[in-house]
């Protein structure tokens, strides 16, 4: 039987996780490191790089890389305008269709972006699945989780996603309700819970109630756009314009990622201290050595107005669910971005009271994710989630007035129905407008869709009989059918959003992922032995310049052997710069070969000096 | 009556089961919530009962515990969660409550004007009254009245107007109960008691209406 895995596709990092004997867990790579940043880069021959690697690369090569790519899934050109303004990579498309981004001088959707970093994801929990000596390690099925305030064509552009990478999504699942899951394994079986779900890029809180086991979400609201991203954008804005001159300059790609990267240390510091020091690394634009002091209370005050931004959803929400803060026994604070002191204390001054985090903020998700995926797969009946709908659906009716069919916060799988009738004598065909969204104007909600029911037999204004259904199931995805009840006639079709990718689009990426995968392969194995090299080359070059190199030659090398090493170095070194692979390896395993007799008396060296200042110590 | 789709046995329309094979039956063409969610049809509702119904009931048709089952049996638990999810929350609330009842009663919905209910001419001269005062108040506060004295009258105009919805609810609940009571001993009496029971309700969406509209001047004055 092959694997199932929850995984949490997050804007700044994401992760997989699984059940193991009952219990959910992580999975790590040989660090212990369980984030995958979600970010993706190409490199010159076209290779996909995945992760920490494409990370370092956005400061080398950020026209290559992608960041964030979760902001621009299911969406349209014109809803991203003003967030593609100072990212390295561009933001396009043709209006009225799916975002596009180009990156190394080529396109990609935002799912096939998103399918580089869930294939990642599958190729690690395949990985761990063997080294564990797992017969069948084949991750083919996954939980994948969404913010719960994401709408319909988000969620559809993230399951599309998850079929890109080659997996069969079980069930896309909301963020704070997976959260509640991962903690009531642990905890409590009863009571009201908060779950506030502050990440990369969104928010999202979440009312729930738990009794016997079942999970029922009350409420939901959130902002799909608020998110650490956007801490760190205001940050790096006052510090450019602090720095002044050339950093003041759009266009110098380099320069912005740098004082980013700077201004996200400096951000974690002030969760823990009461003071930093923002440095800059020496750069084109930058002063030499630019350093800037900062405190909490000024980054407190900076941000003060974002982290406010979060409160009102959650009084919605509350008022949604019927219910007062005092009615909240718990709160739950999922997502990087709570780890921010202010945000706490915000927190618990809505709510009245200490809110958890017993378990790691940016894991949380994923386990709850790993542990419904079980639930699919298992059987196991102890525990079950009611999610909700986060946003009402209906259609355009006469005035471009929105008609709701299904209520916000309606428990899903959820169905409605409404009674249409023609407008138009002998009218034989009627236009269906499918819409998301809480206000009244059609021109104020979102547009998921529109068909045209057709062959309606003429007949008076108003005397057809046209049943709209909706259906949403238990992924909180839409499907709509139409029929004309005095003639039958009936048309059944899956929501496509607008800015989303067609089926005959999926499957063509499909294929040529199929084709891709091949070279990827080629291109990972071939990250992995650069690394290798680096690592080799990085600790001769640490050992040869040694201050004492030439006493220890003396003492304990052979004659010749210096130079053989430094042969080999350099061979090893050329072997690098170019992208055989092949030639790498042996290059490195030679260079290995020629220093290990110098590693070993480096090696004793060290043992010996350790010991000896034990010995004068101890005296 | 429905037929399992699995077996072709015959079920009653409030089996979830088929009794001979134990599959998950299609949904058909439901219409009685309180049947469905198996709690009798009555007004008066155990809050607590209904919802143990519901947690119960989940358990048994949600497409979690679907996942490998057959297409048939798939679409079957999810159309059964779906109408379950909707009973549930129409059952919860009490106007929706006896909305669903006036429907399976075969009444027209509180919201429309058909079947002879009539808003009292007494309580329409009231609603007249009320918005020539918010209307009243409403230039004043545009025109930069006092405030202060604004609200005086605001909180003059909505005491008669809570109390008269005080009465209401208590008159729905009376007219409930006696919808109640009479299924055994009097069943000629209920079709009066349902029909006063709508008029009521239309009455009451006329109060509620005001109501918002004064809690949205208090809004404009700045009154939360």
């Amino acid at each position: 039987m092959s694997r199932v895995v929850g995984i949490d596709l997050g804007t700044t990092n994401s992760l997989v996780a699984y059940v193991k004997d009952g219990a959910p867990m992580v999975i790590r790579d040989g660090a212990g490191d369980a984030l995958v940043p979600s970010i993706v880069s190409i490199d010159d021959d076209g290779t996909i790089i995945v992760g920490r690697e494409a990370q370092r690369r956005l400061l080398s090569a950020p026209g290559r890389t992608v960041y964030s790519v979760k902001r621009f899934m299911g969406q349209g050109v014109e809803d991203v305008q003003e967030a593609s303004g100072l990212l390295p990579f561009g933001v396009g498309g043709d209006p009225g269709g799916v975002v596009r981004i180009s990156v190394a001088g080529q396109e990609f959707t935002p799912p096939e972006i998103s399918a580089f970093v869930l294939r990642e994801l599958k190729r690690r929990a395949e990985e761990h699945f063997r080294e564990q000596g797992e017969f069948d390690f084949e991750v083919d099925r996954a939980v994948i989780t969404v913010p719960a305030y994401f709408n319909d064509a988000q969620r559809t552009a993230t399951r599309d996603a998850g079929r890109l990478a080659g997996l069969d999504v079980l069930r896309i699942i909301n963020e704070p309700t997976a959260a509640s899951l991962a903690y009531g394994m642990a905890s409590r079986d009863r009571g009201t819970i908060a779950v506030y779900d502050f990440g990369g890029g969104t928010f999202d809180v979440s009312i729930l109630k738990v009794e016997d086991g079942v999970f029922q979400v009350l409420s939901t609201n959130g902002d799909t756009h608020l998110g650490g991203d956007d801490i760190d954008a205001l940050l790096t804005a006052e510090v450019r314009r602090k720095i002044g001159g050339a950093a003041g300059d759009d266009s110098n790609d380099e320069l912005i990622q740098a004082v980013r990267k700077a201004a996200i240390q400096a951000k974690r510091d002030l969760s823990s201290e009461e003071e930093t020091e923002l440095r800059l690394e020496p750069m084109a634009g930058a002063p030499a050595g630019y350093r800037q002091r900062m405190t909490r209370t000024d980054f407190e005050r900076t941000i003060l107005p974002l982290i406010e931004r979060t409160l009102e959803p959650c009084r919605q929400a509350l008022a949604d669910a019927e219910l007062g803060p005092s009615d909240i026994e718990e709160v739950i604070l999922v997502g990087g971005s709570t780890r921010i002191p202010l945000v706490r204390r915000l927190v618990h001054e809505l709510f009245g009271r200490q809110p958890h985090s017993e378990l790691n903020p940016d894991e949380v998700v994923a386990l709850g994710a790993a542990v419904q995926a079980d639930i699919l797969v298992s059987g196991r009946r102890e525990m079950l989630l009611l999610d909700v709908t986060p946003l009402s659906l209906g259609i355009e009716t006469m005035g471009g007035v929105m008609s709701k069919i299904i209520l916000r916060n309606s428990t899903i799988p959820a169905s409605g129905r409404e009674m249409f009738t023609s407008y138009a004598d002998n009218q034989t065909a009627v236009d269906v407008h499918v819409l998301q969204g809480e206000r009244e104007l059609v021109t104020d909600c979102r547009s998921l869709a529109r068909f045209r029911l057709r062959g309606i037999p003429p007949m008076p204004a108003g005397m057809p009989r046209i049943e709209v259904q909706f259906q949403i199931d238990a992924n909180g995805i839409l499907s709509v059918s139409a029929k004309e009840l005095r003639t039958s006639i009936e048309q059944t079709i899956e929501v496509k959003p607008a800015y989303g990718l067609t089926d005959e689009e999926v499957e063509r990426m499909l294929i040529e992922s199929f084709e891709h995968a091949e070279t990827d392969i080629e291109a990972r194995l071939l990250i992995e032995a650069r690394n290798e090299a680096e690592t080799v080359i990085h600790a001769t070059e640490k050992s040869l310049c040694r201050p004492d190199f030439d006493q220890l030659a003396a003492d304990a090398l052979e004659s010749g052997e210096p130079e053989r090493i430094t042969l080999a170095l350099s061979a090893a070194k050329h072997a690098l710069e170019g992208s055989d692979r092949d030639l790498i390896l042996q290059t490195t395993e030679a260079l290995n070969k020629a220093t290990r007799h110098l590693a070993e008396v480096v090696m004793n060296r060290s043992v010996r000096e350790a010991l000896a200042g034990k010995n004068v110590r101890d005296v | 009556m429905l037929e399992c789709r699995n077996c072709g046995a015959g079920a009653p329309v409030d089996k979830h089961f088929c009794q001979q094979c134990s599959r998950i039956l299609a949904l058909g063409r439901h219409g009685d919530y309180f049947s469905f969610m198996g709690v009798p049809r009555r007004l008066g509702v155990d809050l607590h009962e209904l919802e143990r119904r519901f947690r119960d009931l989940s358990r048994q048709f949600h497409p979690d515990y679907f996942y490998n089952a057959s297409p048939t049996e798939r679409l079957a638990s999810l159309e059964r969660s779906s109408y379950l999810n909707d009973a549930y929350r129409t059952l919860k609330n009490p106007s929706a409550r006896i909305e669903h009842l006036l429907a399976l009663e075969g009444l027209p919905p509180a919201t429309s004007d058909e079947g002879g209910a009539k808003v009292p001419p007494a309580l329409l001269e009231e609603v007249f009254a009320l918005n020539e005062e918010l209307d009243e108040i409403r230039e004043l506060r545009v025109s930069g009245g006092d405030s202060e004295g604004l609200r005086v009258r605001l909180d003059a105009a909505r005491a008669p107007i809570e109390r008269k919805r005080d009465e209401h609810e208590r008159l729905i609940t009376e007219l409930g109960d006696r919808w109640d009571a009479t299924a055994d001993t009097a069943p000629g009496e209920r079709p009066a008691t349902l029909a006063a029971l709508r008029e009521q309700l239309l009455a009451r969406k006329y109060i509620d209406n005001l109501l918002a509209a004064i809690d949205r001047e208090a809004a404009g004055l700045g009154v939360t």
